[in-house]
This record gives structure tokens, sequence and C-alpha cells, in this order.
């Protein structure tokens, strides 16, 4: 197997870790999977994207507000309508930086499913992430995740 | 009065306490709107002067389900006219926004100057001498149809109506003095958009922002972390007409450590978690430009204008109804050039408290989805209730759990739509 090989089906395997955390609503285990710092998270809309406009959905500039972010989910205090969420990674790719670390690109699409059994696309975006290795698998030191399904259907409560 | 005083009407109480849940849901009641309000009597926001700052930019925007594009004209003059080719119909352009002399139709490229006029049909005077328009076909009358354009405060406005009143009258005098404390006093810049489909009626989301008796109830984030409470100070303003309404909140340091009011508020609800902290505070701690004490100002401009100022956030919110039971929150998030690259970094952060994903804001749109489900099925001649704050004589208050600022709107809505009293 050769090395680039390697490297992408360690992304694959995190990342689809990475989903599957968040698909099972273990979010207080969410923020465990980014470093302590740098530690950057946002969900952008492609219309800022391609309009170079900087605002965005959602967005944590700190492990303190990776963890805030999720702190009301983890209470139950939040309200929100409750999904069944599937989040599918796709069409992944890795790239080995100079630094050691490793640029992370592929697709997200997120299916809801609600409580009568009745499904729907939610989210059609693009992961693009820097990892840092840490032990066996890699920690996020930044993630960026940009929807081109940006009209948001009723809420973004939980990270993508 | 608020009692049904009334019974036979689908309007029962002359204080409009009592709201037919037939407004939210019916198709025929969403038709007649599109004509008594948004081509009726009222001025309609399109977009903001500084989205369209040359000569030939334009963006396309929605009045209630209507296409429009906004152009500035080569001499500086603002057009807005409907998306839909005079010749057969077809929308001009799918484009949001951009540059171009002329709109030109892709079907049979009859082109319209940047004002709407008509200015060129191929093959006008036929072939070779055969075919071509009839002679009396004349170009003058084939122009877009154009809404009349204004501007307040770098606010872009249009009408379909002839009958709408000066604009400075149609705002009243808490919207004209928000509009320049907000957009005016320093020179806003687009920071980007936010967009989230609420699968509710456009006319819940006015009763939301009429309803600061919500805010710290179902926005548990503000509560948790010490940043609004039911004692909260402020209060609301309205026009001579009811329907436009500035509501406003100043957070005083005795009450923000009233911890015990709190809790008895929220007794027995399984919300209140005093426990909670921040792990990173820093998005609670950006300072507030504006030196006047208000934490939280929302202007509600009837029928789908809000200019917002959320804590340190400001932002223009635009509803675009796509059907009586879906509309789009359109949010035009606003920073300030006078900004310095801290503060626009501020606004970023900031900019966490609302939209789609805000933590003031993301369950607004799941409170409308609710009662857009709960009402589906009621039966006809039901009503909701307004009586919070009080009932009878609809007034500015000083207090903010009140609903009296909704009777305010029904009263508009109902003398606007021309219904039964």
């Amino acid at each position: 197997m050769t090395p680039d090989l390697m490297l992408r089906l360690q992304v694959e395997t995190f990342l689809y870790e990475y989903a599957a955390l968040l698909d099972e609503e273990r979010f207080a285990e969410w923020p465990g999977l980014f470093a302590e710092s740098p530690c950057r998270y946002e969900v952008l809309s492609r219309e800022n994207v391609d309009l170079s406009l900087p605002v965005p959905i959602m967005s944590c500039y700190s492990h303190g507000m990776v963890r805030d972010r999720v702190a009301m989910l983890v209470q139950g205090t939040l309200t929100y309508r409750k999904m069944h969420l599937l989040r599918q990674v796709s069409n992944v790719r890795a790239e080995a930086a100079t630094d050691g670390s490793v640029i992370a690109r592929a697709g997200i699409t997120v299916f809801q499913s609600d409580e009568e059994g009745v499904s729907s696309l939610y989210i059609v975006g693009r992961y693009h992430a820097h990892l840092t290795r840490h032990q066996e698998s890699f920690r996020i030191t930044a993630m960026s995740v940009v929807v081109d399904s940006f009209g948001i259907d009723t809420m973004l409560a939980v990270p993508i | 009065m608020a009692s049904d005083s009334r019974p036979d009407t689908p309007w029962p109480a002359d204080d409009f306490s009592r709201v037919p849940f037939d407004v939210f849901t019916s198709a025929d009641q969403y038709a007649r709107e599109q004509s008594h309000i948004f081509r009726g009597p009222v001025w309609n926001y399109l977009c903001l002067e500084i989205e369209i700052p040359q000569a030939g930019d334009f963006v396309r925007t929605w009045v209630g389900e209507l296409s429009v594009l906004v152009s500035r004209a080569e001499d500086g003059s603002i057009h807005a006219y409907e998306n839909s080719c005079a010749h057969r119909g077809a929308q001009l352009t799918s484009k949001l926004r951009g540059n171009t002399r002329r709109h030109t139709c892709a079907y049979h490229l009859w082109t319209y100057s940047l004002a709407g006029d008509l200015v060129g049909v191929p093959m006008e005077k036929g072939v070779n001498g055969k075919g071509g328009m009839p002679p009396h076909f004349d170009k003058r009358k084939h122009g877009l149809n154009r809404l009349r354009v204004t501007t307040f405060g770098g606010l872009v406005f249009g009408t379909l109506s002839n009958d709408t009143p000066p604009i400075e009258a149609f705002l009243g005098p808490h919207a004209v003095g928000q509009i320049q404390r907000l957009l005016v006093q320093r020179q806003p810049r687009v920071l980007g958009y936010l967009r989230q489909r609420i699968p509710g009626n456009w006319k819940l989301y006015n009763e939301n922002v009429r309803d600061p008796y919500h805010g710290s109830l179902l926005h548990l984030f503000q509560v948790s972390f010490r940043l609004q409470q039911p004692t909260m100070r402020g209060g609301i303003r309205m026009d001579a007409d009811l329907k436009n309404t500035w509501n406003h909140s100043i957070l005083t340091e005795e009450e923000s450590g009233n911890r015990k009011t709190l809790a008895d508020a929220y007794e027995g609800t399984g919300k209140f978690a005093p426990e909670m902290r921040m792990a990173d505070p820093s998005l609670t701690q950006v300072p507030l430009d504006l030196g006047d004490g208000y934490k939280t100002t929302i202007l509600s401009i009837f029928p789908t204008l809000v200019v917002a100022q959320v804590d340190n956030t400001y932002a223009i919110r635009h509803l675009r109804p796509k059907g009586p039971n879906l509309v789009e929150l359109h949010i035009t998030y606003l920073g300030f050039e006078s900004d310095t690259p801290e503060m626009t970094q501020d606004k970023l952060l900031t900019s966490n408290f609302i939209g789609p994903a805000g933590y003031i804001s993301l369950e607004d749109g799941e409170a409308l989805r609710l009662v857009q489900e709960g009402i589906r099925t009621r039966r006809p001649g039901q009503h909701e209730m307004l009586e919070m704050g009080g009932v009878g004589d609809i007034r500015d208050t000083d207090y903010l759990s009140q609903e009296i600022s909704i009777r305010g709107f029904w009263s508009f809505y109902h003398r606007i739509m021309g219904e039964a009293a």
C-alpha cells in the first residue's frame, strides 16, 4: 500500500468516526476531536465564500467555544427539532503538509429523519480540515464546512 | 374588549386579542395578501444602497412572491421592476446580483435599459422587408413593470401602489430615529448573508419580533449565561398605524444579580441550569459599539423588514414568503466602515448570537414550526389569544412581557386587508 493511500485511509477512518460520533449524539465527546490550540471550527455558506464575505453561519475560534457550542445540547436546555441525522462523508482526499500536519477534504451530505420515519436532505457541503497527528489518529486544528444548502431548513442546532 | 364580543365574525375581539388561525394557513388568504399587502399601499424593503454602489449594479430580491430586480442606472438613480420580460414573461435573470449595462431576455433577446425601458427588439422591422412587429408597435409602451422606488437611511424601498404614503410618514418617528441610530450615524458595510427557511407563515415571524414575552423563555442561552432575564427593563413603541414596532431592552447591573427571580420564573420547567458557565465567554464580553445603553433593539417595519441590534450584532432581516406554510428569513449582517479589524473580528464572533445557528435566535425557527404544525388542523373559527401585558387599548409600554404590539400588527393587517370588522 502506498503512503498516499495509507494516509487517505487514516483520514477516512477519522472522518467516519467524527460523523458517527455526531450522528449518535455523543455531543460531549465532540470537543475531544479538536486540538486544544489552535482550534477553529466554522460552518460557512457558499454564498458568502463566493462573495469573499466573512460572516459564518456557526463559528468557534477556541476549544472553549467548541465546548460551549454543544453545552446546551449536552444539558438538554436547547429547544430544537430533534431529528435523526445521518452524515455521509464522501470523496475523501488527504494531503500531507511539510510540517507533518494533514489537510483533509471531503464531501458531506446530511439526511434528516423525523420521529415518524420521514427522511429528507438537510445539508450538502464540503469539509476542509487541518489535522494534526495524535497517537494513532488525529486532532482537528481547523475545520470549515462550506455548505451549498445555505438556505438552512428551520435551524442549525447541531454541528455538521 | 378582550372578550369575544362579536362571536360571529372571524375577528371577534375589537382589540385584536383574538386572531383567526385561518390567516396563517389559508391559501386564499395568502393570495389576497399578495394583492392587498405586497402590491398594496406599503413600502416593501428591497435592498441596501451599498449593495448596488456602481452604475449597472443590480440585485434580485422579492416583494412577497414577486421576483424584483433593483438596478442602479448610469445617472446614479435606482430603479426596480418585475423580473419578467414584457414580451412572453420569461424571467430576465436568475443571478442574485451582478453588474450589467442592459437586462436582456434570453428567449428572444428583448433588451431593457437599467431604468426598465424596452430599448431593443430583434427583427423589429422584419428581415428583408418581411415580417417584423406591426406598424403600431411602440417600444415605449412595453417596458418592464416598474415599482416606485424611494430610499431612506440607505434602505431601498419599492411600492406597486399609487396610494402609498411618503416614506417618513410610513415609517413613523421611532423607525426614523432608529434607522438614523443604526444605519446612518455610521456607514454600514455588508459582512455576509444568512438564510433560514422556516416552515411557518410569514406573519408568525412578524408576531415573533413583536413579542419580547418569549425572549427569555424560549431562548435559554441568554438566561443560562445571564445575558437577559424576565426582569429586564425595556419597552415598546409603535407608529400611529400601530403596524411598526420598536422594542428595546436595557440590562442593568442590579437585575443581572437577581437569580432568585429567575429561578422562580422557570420553576418546574426543567430548563433552568444555573450552574452553566461558558468555557470561553469572549462572545459575551464584546463591548457594545454604541454607548447608548441599549442591549437589544428590534425595529419591525410592516410588512417584511426588521432592523435589529442584538447585543453587538447589527442586521437587516427580510421576510420572503414562499407560500402560506414557509418563509425564508434573509439576513444581511452588517459591520461598519469605521470598524477596526478587531471590531470586525468581534462581529464574526458575535454573529454566533443570530441566524439559523444563533444562540439567541435558533429556537425561533422551531417555535414557528411548532405553531404552524399545531394550527394546521384547528377547526375553522378558532383563534389564538393575545392578552399578555393588557387588553383593550393598543398602546406603548415600559415593560417587555407583553403582546400588545402584536395586536397593533393585527389591527393594521385587518385594515389593509379590508376584512370584515
